[in-house]
């Protein structure tokens, strides 16, 4: 049985809204939506289940993610959302610049104070 | 295989995949990526590799650096014998073009003795290990360019969107800057506008882009003549670009080569489009990235346009200054900004003394000189974040934020004296001034009606001189 609770989801979620958030700041929603998507693309290669994240110009839901876990609690959700998480601040690095980014990290951190963030790809 | 993005695939599927097939045919399986690295473990245990390093792993440094050489070497299959004297059977993944790693088939048992029509089984057994994770690999590698191509198609209809919604220049440096390092992970985007004789860098992200924004590269550079002197982008290496300002401090992964797409339209070049992506490119890449460029010289040539006309339009063309609807769409905003922070706000209203008669005796041309002379001295007398505009005729309105009637004073002064002391062609040139500061519940017409009848004072009371407008 997964660890990862539906608590647990809903924090992550809250994350990515918050992440979300700080990004359409500096970058637009319609940048912030181009790289939620390539990231899913990305992480999709080895978790498939990520596509089950919704996200459009109002936001980011996993809604359907922890629909998923229900049937298969086996779901490496943990996991599957740091590669999202770290994958994703390594571009938005390069797009806003690692102090912009740092500040973000340093606010969600504070929030957020049990997901280490980094910006280094795995 | 981590390496290579496009074969981005979950270590652990693969290794359940790999294991199964091992299982069934009766062969060792172990999978190095392009640079020798190891991707995954040894499916089976090998007997030998048992005693040397307990199985699964290769921790033997003598196993890593024979696979490492043997695999530089090889060309597209060969039978080696690793140092322990097992016969095994490796091949190179992927295609010509596509290069993806390396497959290295081992018997599960270490025979010392090993007869030739028992080695051709087993050669034949590899080779069918072979087909298949080559196919699973390559049908991975299609999927995932698929994701890529999609990404790039989806980012190519936004910028396309863009020529019909977007028309603000910045925006679309940023949408064409921003999707460029999303989609290819790009290290560096840069777009550089052309301005007459020269490429100005508007808009670079990534690490080390910082120093490249606002420089100026002359087209009669000999880069910027190779990049211009074709439709198809330039393959550089940052070396060669080092020369250009602003790449002395930009560094990018090691050999990396940099793009450099020309922006052309029906008009002409509009400018360039550089990135460093990490991904290796294909035939249907290269031409996604030429659409991409291509949307992107439109979309770019009209905000540049649009700019252009809009400051044309807000603009005095014989003193470059702010034309009358410009001043008031200004004073419109610093107002509103007054009243918000309650910081001071000035006007002055400054007109020639008998321009009228100056044209009449000496011509339109040398009245135009006398303009703009009074918007020179103008200019200098103030700072930069003071606005100067040409209201009409010989008039001027200065706009000074965050300054009060003393302050304006002291600024009419500085003109009026700079003006009356001025050399100007024919004879001596004075202004009468008016200065107005604005009160609460003011407004654009309230303001500037109030600096003109001072001014009109000031022109009442013996010209070349300055009046305050008091509430």
């Amino acid at each position: 049985m997964s660890e990862i609770t539906e608590k647990e989801i809903e924090r992550y979620e809250n994350l990515l809204r918050e992440m979300w958030t700080a990004s359409a700041k500096y970058l637009g929603i319609l940048s912030v939506n181009l790289l939620v998507e390539r990231v899913v693309w990305e992480v999709s290669l080895e978790y498939q289940e990520i596509e089950l994240l919704q996200y459009d110009q109002d936001g980011i839901s996993c809604a359907r993610i922890a629909a998923r876990l229900k049937e298969n609690p086996e779901l490496p959700v943990g996991d599957m959302f740091m590669k999202f998480i770290t994958r994703y601040v390594a571009i938005l690095a390069r797009l806003i610049g690692r102090e912009r980014t740092e500040e973000i990290k340093k606010r969600l951190n504070e929030e957020f104070a049990s997901i280490p963030f980094d910006s280094r790809e795995e | 295989m981590p390496t290579n993005l496009l074969l981005s695939v979950s270590v652990k599927y693969w290794q359940e995949f790999q294991d199964t097939l091992a299982k069934v045919m009766d062969a060792n399986i172990y999978i190095f990526d392009i640079n020798g690295g190891s991707f995954s473990r040894f499916s089976l245990p090998v007997e030998l590799c048992q005693e040397v390093n307990k199985g699964r792993e290769l921790r033997n440094e003598k196993c890593i650096s024979f696979y490492k050489s043997a695999l530089a070497s090889l060309e597209d299959k060969d039978i080696v014998t690793c140092p322990y004297g097992i016969k095994l059977c490796a091949y190179r993944l992927g295609s010509y073009a596509q290069k993806i790693g390396f497959l290295v088939v081992a018997p599960t048992r270490l025979r010392t003795q090993v007869g030739l029509e028992e080695e051709n089984t087993f050669v034949s057994k590899a080779n069918s290990i072979y087909q298949t994770i080559n196919e699973v690999l390559k049908a991975i590698l299609e999927k995932n360019l698929l994701g890529l191509r999609r990404l790039e198609l989806n980012s190519i209809y936004e910028i396309s969107r863009l020529m019909t919604s977007i028309v603000e220049l910045d925006k679309v440096l940023d949408l064409i800057t921003n999707s460029l390092i999303i989609i290819y992970k790009a290290e560096l985007c840069v777009v550089g506008l052309r301005e007459g004789d020269k490429i100005k860098v508007a808009q670079a992200k990534g690490e080390h882009a910082q120093p490249l924004i606002g420089r100026e590269w002359p087209l009669v550079h000999p880069l910027m003549e190779q990049v211009f002197s074709k439709v198809e982008p330039s393959f550089l290496s940052l070396e060669e670009l080092r020369p250009l300002p602003g790449f002395a401090g930009v560094e990018v992964t090691p050999g990396a080569e940099i793009l450099i797409y020309p922006l052309w339209t029906a008009l002409g070049a509009v400018g360039l489009l550089g990135i460093v992506a990490p991904v290796s490119m294909d035939d249907n890449g290269d031409k996604n990235l030429q659409i991409y460029a291509n949307f992107a010289a439109v979309a770019l040539s009209n905000a540049t346009l649009i700019r252009r006309l809009e400051r044309e339009a807000e603009t005095d063309v014989l003193t470059g200054f702010f034309n009358k609807r410009a001043l008031r769409n200004i004073l419109a905003n610093e107002l509103e900004r007054t009243v918000r922070y309650g910081t001071p706000l000035s006007v002055i209203f400054l007109d020639i003394d008998d321009f009228k008669a100056y044209n009449d005796a000496f011509g339109h041309l040398s009245g135009d000189v006398v303009l703009e002379k009074t918007a020179e001295i103008i200019r200098n007398s103030i700072r930069t974040v003071d606005i100067a505009g040409r209201y009409g005729g010989e008039e001027f309105v200065i706009i000074l934020p965050g300054t009060n009637k003393e302050g304006a004073v002291r600024v009419a002064e500085r003109i009026r004296k700079s003006i009356e002391t001025f050399p100007f062609p024919h004879r001596r040139i004075t202004a009468s001034i008016g200065i107005a500061s604005a009160q609460k519940d003011d407004s654009i017409d309230l303001l500037l009606a109030r600096a003109d009848q001072a001014c009109y004072r000031a022109k009442k009371e013996g010209k070349n001189r300055f009046c305050l407008n008091l509430p």
